[in-house]
């Protein structure tokens, strides 16, 4: 990581603690804006990951696909979601120059839950970020996959980690 | 809490076919009784379908009821299932959800199983008891069967035979979900664990799908002509066609919803299969949910996936997108089913009747015949329970 430029750590970083910031808040919008045109988001277990199985929890592999993300949450499945704060802790644990301004990144992260009036808080997954980012005016996501150590979800998963 | 001297929990069930006690979704005394009368009682299982485990060693380890169990392609190409466990002293032999390996060594003593089940291997065997015989202790397996591919497992000796079992009615909407011919390709499961007893998870029923979820609305996604087939031992299958609008304007990205088909297709099939398996096969997707309760309370749902051996480059990417934003824990068109899961076991603990009415036309008579969106289908597999686990029907 030591050829990496501080600004552009400092870029990527920032870009991770708006996208984490915005779930925490369930901002869907501020989501949204972590992608650049070209993005995409993958929620995917370990299990199927290390095994080449391609079937993913969530699998927006283009733009409209991230904007419908928004949409099914905050619109056709709000009012039936029993719904839950989130925290996510995430580790920088790698980045690449891939040329052209774009970075690969890989973070570590764990999220808590806490179910609304339930005031226990359980982990809701472990795992680990891979991420693609253009440092470019800032950064914005080319991909973003959350790989899952937690092969079997302890609920359901109503917003994207 | 009383008990019958067969060490069986005693519950009253009331008169009226369609009211279910709702104490039945939370007595932690039910569950020994339901092991046995049910999950290791006259019940098939669906374990595995043999594109999970295509390669030879490959395996695959499931429960039954609380049995730790494994699924292995052996070296002459055929598939077994077997319990987990060492004929020795009891070790299980695997301990990852998938593998391959070309013999199952348990660490404890080194014995060793070939994937045929025999044993090959035992050290020291000359200072065992003098009639010890090799041959003796194979891994105890189970009466199996196979329908398209997939691999069922019964610890009865007394059920019936698995397509009778199952009835026609079931069985050849299921050969469609599995493909026609079972030329299946396995890719992927999605698994997760709800806070629900068992009962709870497979009592949904043909009433709320234009209701809870709302996307079929905003969708403008019309139910279709259907069907919903009932069977006196349980099992529920509904078909419909499927008629997706033109113009979606809900979603940016609508060809999520492209509905390409196959010559085997219909637009929907959905199978209930007592006790508590799932099939479906909404548009493209194809899909079996193995569930696994973890005692009276909390149950393990594995959604598998697959695609056809026929399918083009297109057609698999398709299956897979579809597979993976519609369907499971988080899926556009399912997700609520979860949540509905978790809200009926908590609001399950007042005491009365959970009652059912959509299709009931006499409270005190069981009806086979329903229709399409009718919640009274899930009567006749509420009334197969009761029989099985011995409780007294109250006089009208």
């Amino acid at each position: 990581m030591s050829e990496i430029e501080p600004n552009v750590i400092f870029s990527i970083e920032n870009l991770n603690r708006d996208y984490i910031c915005a779930l925490d808040k369930l901002d869907m919008n501020k989501w949204l804006a972590c992608f650049n045109k070209q993005g995409t988001y993958t929620l995917i277990s370990n299990e199927n990951e290390s095994n080449g199985f391609p079937i993913a929890f969530m699998l927006d592999d283009k733009y409209e696909r991230l904007q419908d993300r928004v949409t099914q949450v905050t619109v056709i499945q709000e009012d039936s979601t029993e719904h839950y704060q989130t925290r996510h802790m995430t580790q920088l644990t790698s980045i690449v120059d891939l040329g052209n301004n774009q970075y690969q990144a890989n973070y570590n992260f764990s999220i808590f839950y806490t179910q609304n009036l339930i005031e226990q808080s359980e982990i809701l997954c472990v795992g680990r970020y891979e991420d693609i980012v253009l440092v470019e005016n800032g950064a914005s996501f080319i991909q973003r996959k959350a790989v899952i150590d937690t092969n079997v979800l302890p609920r359901y998963i109503a917003y994207p980690v | 809490m009383s008990q019958t001297p067969e060490n069986g929990a005693i519950l009253e069930w009331p008169a009226k076919y369609n009211e279910i006690p709702k104490e039945v979704f939370e007595r932690e005394d039910l569950w020994p009784l339901e092991l046995k009368n049910i999950f290791y009682g006259d019940e098939w299982h669906p374990i595995v379908h043999q594109s999970e485990i295509p390669n030879i060693g490959d395996y695959k380890a499931a429960e039954l009821g609380e049995m730790p169990i494994f699924a292995v392609r052996g070296q002459d190409n055929k598939i077994r299932i077997f319990q987990n466990t060492c004929t020795h002293r009891g070790t299980t032999l695997v301990t990852e959800s998938l593998g391959n390996k070309t013999e199952f060594e348990c660490p404890y003593h080194r014995w060793l199983f070939s994937p045929e089940g025999d044993l090959v291997g035992c050290p020291n065997s000359r200072e065992f008891t003098p009639g010890f015989d090799k041959k003796d202790f194979s891994l105890p397996t189970f009466r199996t069967e196979e329908f398209c591919g997939l691999y069922f497992i019964t610890m009865s000796d007394t059920v019936a035979p698995l397509k009778e079992y199952l009835g026609e009615n079931f069985y050849e909407p299921l050969s469609r979900i599995l493909g026609g011919d079972g030329r299946l390709k396995f890719v992927g499961y999605q698994k997760v664990h709800y806070d629900c007893n068992w009962k709870a998870y497979c009592d949904n029923d043909g009433y709320h799908a234009p209701l809870l979820h709302l996307a079929f609305k905003m969708l403008n996604w019309q139910g279709g002509k259907g069907v919903q087939n009932v069977s006196e031992n349980g099992h529920l299958s509904f078909e419909s066609e499927l008629k997706i609008p033109d113009d979606i304007t809900a979603l940016k990205d609508a060809s999520i919803l492209d509905f390409k088909g196959t010559t085997t297709s219909t637009g929907s099939i959905v199978q209930m299969q007592f006790p508590l398996t799932v099939y479906s096969k909404h548009m493209d997707m194809l899909n079996i949910r193995y569930a696994f309760p973890k005692g009276p309370k909390g149950i393990e749902v594995h959604y598998a996936y697959f695609t056809h051996e026929d399918d083009d480059d297109e057609m698999i990417a398709h299956r897979i997108r579809q597979s993976s934003n519609l369907l499971g824990p988080c899926g556009l068109i399912s997700m609520e089913d979860a949540s509905i899961f978790s809200r009926i076991d908590k609001g399950n603990k007042t005491p009365g009747m959970a009652i059912f009415q959509k299709g009931v036309k006499d409270e005190y008579q069981l009806e086979l015949k329903v229709g399409q969106n009718d919640e009274s289908g899930n009567l006749p597999r509420w009334e197969h329970y009761r029989k099985l686990m011995g409780f007294e029907r109250a006089k009208s």
